[in-house]
């Protein structure tokens, strides 16, 4: 089998079904911008919930212009708090860095915008006990202290980030399944049509002897590539909407939650790769499924 | 070349199409296959072809069992037999040499040989003039005559025909048969399922005749009835 007759074929077949065509890669481009978005929402989550790793259970978020015998006197406290294990102190210059490494690495205009005296320094604090009542009495113990801007605890953050993301994700994550099993009902019944319309030529193809996979990979070529164009446009969509999103997050104030939501572009292409196999997947299984049924092989 | 053994074929459980049929048919021979509609003569032809297969019994096709070969391996033995039919089935949208042509290209004929094998085979029938026609401007002999060569390009070692006369007037079935009868002679065996009494009369060559699925009749030099 040449390259050339393959090449042709598919061509002519892509054309001759252009509106039915058009439907599949849509409705395979929608569905996987539905599952990208899920996937980002997750990818999200993680890093929003990232600084709360290693038994951290509060930050003590302290004001930007804190005067440093105030904050002397911070660490004093908390070195002397018998409710307290350890602490860690993240100044406002790692801060800064843990802020761009983590959420925009790739971003430098974005970088550029927040500087090191706008983020505010913290402690992150590993409580000694770790019933929820005794996290609370010293967390609060610290809430009045002078120069403190804020305590924040990981059960209010955590519990808030996911309560509210896991509801969307779940029904952008299911609406994008449905959607992409129609669009795999739609790749299926482009090829039926499309082997429907050449069913003379099938028949004599099969009558001077011509195998099966000869007659087929046209076809399933057909489908994979409807499937190949919809993941492609999805992921693209993806890659837009996140673009959008940091956009947003940098026009805005820079101590928004949402902020920590940002998703690398490492991950970007992680679940643009994925996308655009489930694409392929989804074109050839089911065109596979429609020749198989259609030329009874 | 052909041997079928108690082939029986039964469709849907009830309508018996073919009944304890069996046959020896050499390399070389030409036999008419003649019956009423629905005795089984197309079903017999089928079968040959592995398009359908028997509920029993078995098929030979030069000396190779073929109800055992697997699915992929038909191909290959269709390669060897060619089939025309009253329809002719043509592409509608490809020329006369492109029909021709579209045969070799699909399993898999290097293009030099189709350049070779085409005009050769077109001139055979009769229908060098007419290489860039398509179907719908032939006559329904000429149209036949694509589907014969369509048929042969490849030199199959059998030749299947439908009654291929069956939407021709008889002297246009006349020229048709001519043409069969030179390529039995090149040592290909053709069997043909007919109704027309006339020129199974006038050949007088092997005629097995069919009814309701039986075998009633295999004659050397035989007539229609």
């Amino acid at each position: 089998m040449n390259l050339d007759y393959l090449a042709k074929e598919t061509a002519r077949n892509l054309r001759r079904n252009l509106t039915l065509t058009l439907a599949s890669v849509l409705t395979v481009a929608v569905s996987l911008s539905l599952l990208g978005v899920a996937l980002l929402l997750q990818k999200g989550v993680n890093n929003a919930t990232d600084r709360w790793e290693n038994g951290v259970e509060f930050i003590i978020w302290v004001q930007p212009d804190i005067a440093e015998n105030q904050r002397l006197l911070l660490e004093t406290d908390l070195n002397n708090s018998p409710g307290i294990s350890s602490y860690r102190y993240v100044s406002q210059e790692e801060a800064l860095q843990e802020f761009n490494e983590d959420y925009f690495p790739d971003n430098p205009e974005i970088t550029q915008l927040v500087t090191a005296d706008v983020i505010p320094s913290s402690y992150r604090v590993v409580p000694a006990q770790l019933n929820a009542e005794a996290i609370e009495i010293v967390a609060s113990s610290f809430e009045a202290k002078p120069g403190v801007k804020k305590v924040v605890r990981a059960t209010d953050e955590i519990s808030k980030i996911e309560t509210a993301t896991d509801v969307i994700r779940w029904v952008v994550l299911g609406a994008g399944i449905i959607l992409l099993a129609t669009g795999l009902l739609l790749i299926l019944n482009t090829i039926r049509m499309a082997m429907f319309a050449r069913r003379r030529e099938i028949e004599v193809m099969k009558l001077v002897g011509a195998t099966n996979w000869f007659i087929l990979i046209p076809f399933m070529l057909e489908g994979t590539f409807q499937g190949l164009i919809g993941a492609a446009l999805g992921t693209a969509s993806v890659y837009g909407a996140n673009r959008a999103f940091e956009e947003w997050l940098s026009s805005d104030n820079v101590l928004n939650i949402l902020q920590s939501f940002a998703v690398s572009g490492g991950d970007i292409w992680e679940i643009g790769i994925l996308l655009i196999a489930i694409g392929a997947l989804v074109g050839s299984v089911g065109s596979a499924i429609a020749a198989y049924r259609f030329l009874d092989v | 070349m052909i041997k079928l053994e108690d082939v029986t074929k039964v469709y849907k459980g009830e309508v018996l199409a073919l009944r304890d049929a069996s046959c020896d048919i050499q390399r070389g021979e030409f036999v008419f296959l003649v019956g009423q509609s629905g005795s089984g003569k197309s079903t017999f032809l089928r079968m040959l072809n592995k398009e359908e297969e028997p509920d029993s019994g078995r098929i030979y096709i030069a000396g190779k069992e073929i109800g055992s070969l697997s699915k992929w391996r038909v191909p290959r033995m269709r390669r060897q037999i060619g089939s025309i039919f009253q329809d002719f089935k043509l592409l509608p949208n490809k020329t006369v040499s492109q029909n021709v042509a579209f045969a070799l290209e699909v399993i898999g004929t290097p293009k030099q040989v189709i350049l070779d094998q085409v005009p050769a085979i077109l001139e055979l029938v009769g229908l060098q003039e007419k290489t860039h026609r398509l179907p719908h401007e032939l006559s329904g002999g000429e149209q036949q005559r694509v589907s014969i060569a369509r048929a042969f390009v490849n030199r199959p070692l059998i030749l299947l025909a439908d009654e291929p006369t069956g939407n021709l007037d008889p002297g246009t079935s006349v020229e048709i048969m001519r043409l069969l009868e030179r390529i039995n002679e090149t040592g290909t065996t053709v069997v043909m399922a007919t109704h027309d009494r006339g020129i199974v009369d006038t050949m007088r060559r092997r005629v097995i005749e069919l009814n309701e699925g039986e075998i009633v009749r295999d004659q050397a030099r035989g007539v229609y009835e």
